[in-house]
């Protein structure tokens, strides 16, 4: 890999248990709110994402001592978030992990060619002050096959380079940007086949009450 | 939630046929996210570029997966309290000194 070092692992003579702790605290405090992050991305739901959390950190404490230095800490911690939550049971039964083809993303009406969802001369972060459009977004992403999902999320939810992808999932940034082209088109497809309304307008179908009263 | 089905447009009418037939389709979809994150070779992007001008469709579609790759870049995420990162430090070391 061409990144270099930003900190490398701790002086591997002295591996006392003061010291071992020492270098957890600080590996702990820099990338706990990153990992918390990526594990609720990945598990949607709070209570998962903590056991997510502790197990990626506990792993990393056991192997701190063989870590080489020769990625980013936080490429190292990605990879040992991603492999414990592969290891994690699929909570909800029957989830499928097929393959996604292209074929099943051509529309096949006019109204799919387009999201039926209020972001029209809002900023993003102003389109997603809209609840019902970040849980149909969460729901989205949930409902991806895990392996298309953990591709998305490390690729355009944490921003990590497809090489970087890559060396976390272990694919070579083809089948990087192929996983993740199929994972886009889902989703874009789940959101295209919501009518999301303007939140003033209506929820769940009927009128909202003034919100002072 | 509204169904697909019941999509305004698409109620009174099947689909528009493309101009263009379904392999031309999925030819131009496959090139699609190399096209948003600028990836593509010059000659490619400007042959996709003359296709979208054409196509009202697939210029749609491209708005659509852009505006979806913008969304997943901004959602947001909660954040842990203070008291919960440090329970977890704690028992994070209790279970690696417990081997």
């Amino acid at each position: 890999m061409a990144i270099t070092a930003t900190k490398t692992g701790p002086d591997r003579s002295s591996a006392d248990s003061s010291h071992t702790t020492a270098s957890f605290d600080t590996l702990y405090r820099d990338h706990v709110d990153l990992m918390y992050r990526f594990a609720t991305r990945l598990c949607g739901e709070s209570e998962a994402a903590k056991d997510l959390v502790q197990e990626t950190f506990l792993n990393a404490y056991r192997g701190y001592k063989a870590f080489r230095g020769d990625a980013q800490v936080s490429t190292w911690l990605y990879t040992i978030a991603s492999r414990a939550c592969m290891r994690m049971r699929r909570k909800r039964k029957g989830e499928p992990d097929h393959e996604l083809s292209l074929e099943e993303f051509i529309p096949t009406s006019d109204g799919e060619f387009r999201l039926q969802i209020p972001v029209e001369g809002l900023s993003p972060e102003e389109a997603l002050q809209n609840k019902q459009l970040r849980q149909a977004l969460d729901q989205a992403i949930a409902k991806l096959p895990k392996k298309y999902r953990m591709v998305l999320i490390l690729r355009d939810m944490e921003g990590l380079s497809a090489k970087e992808v890559g060396s976390v999932v272990g694919l070579n940034e083809r089948a990087v940007k192929s996983r993740l082209h199929r994972a886009r088109l889902f989703v874009r497809r789940e959101l295209s086949a919501r009518g999301i309304a303007e939140p003033e307008e209506t929820h769940n179908g009927h009128r909202l009450t003034h919100r002072g009263a | 939630m509204v169904k697909r089905a019941t999509a305004q447009s698409a109620r009174q009418k099947p689909a528009r046929p493309h101009r263009h037939g379904k392999g031309r389709c999925v030819a131009v979809l496959r090139k699609l996210s190399a096209y948003i994150d600028d990836e593509l070779p010059g000659t490619l992007c400007a042959e996709l570029r003359k296709h979208l001008g054409g196509c009202p469709n697939c210029e749609e579609f491209v708005a659509s997966l852009r505006q979806t790759v913008t969304l997943c870049r901004h959602q947001p995420t909660p954040s842990l309290s203070a008291t919960e990162r440090a329970r977890m430090r704690d028992q994070i070391l209790k279970a690696a000194r417990a081997r």
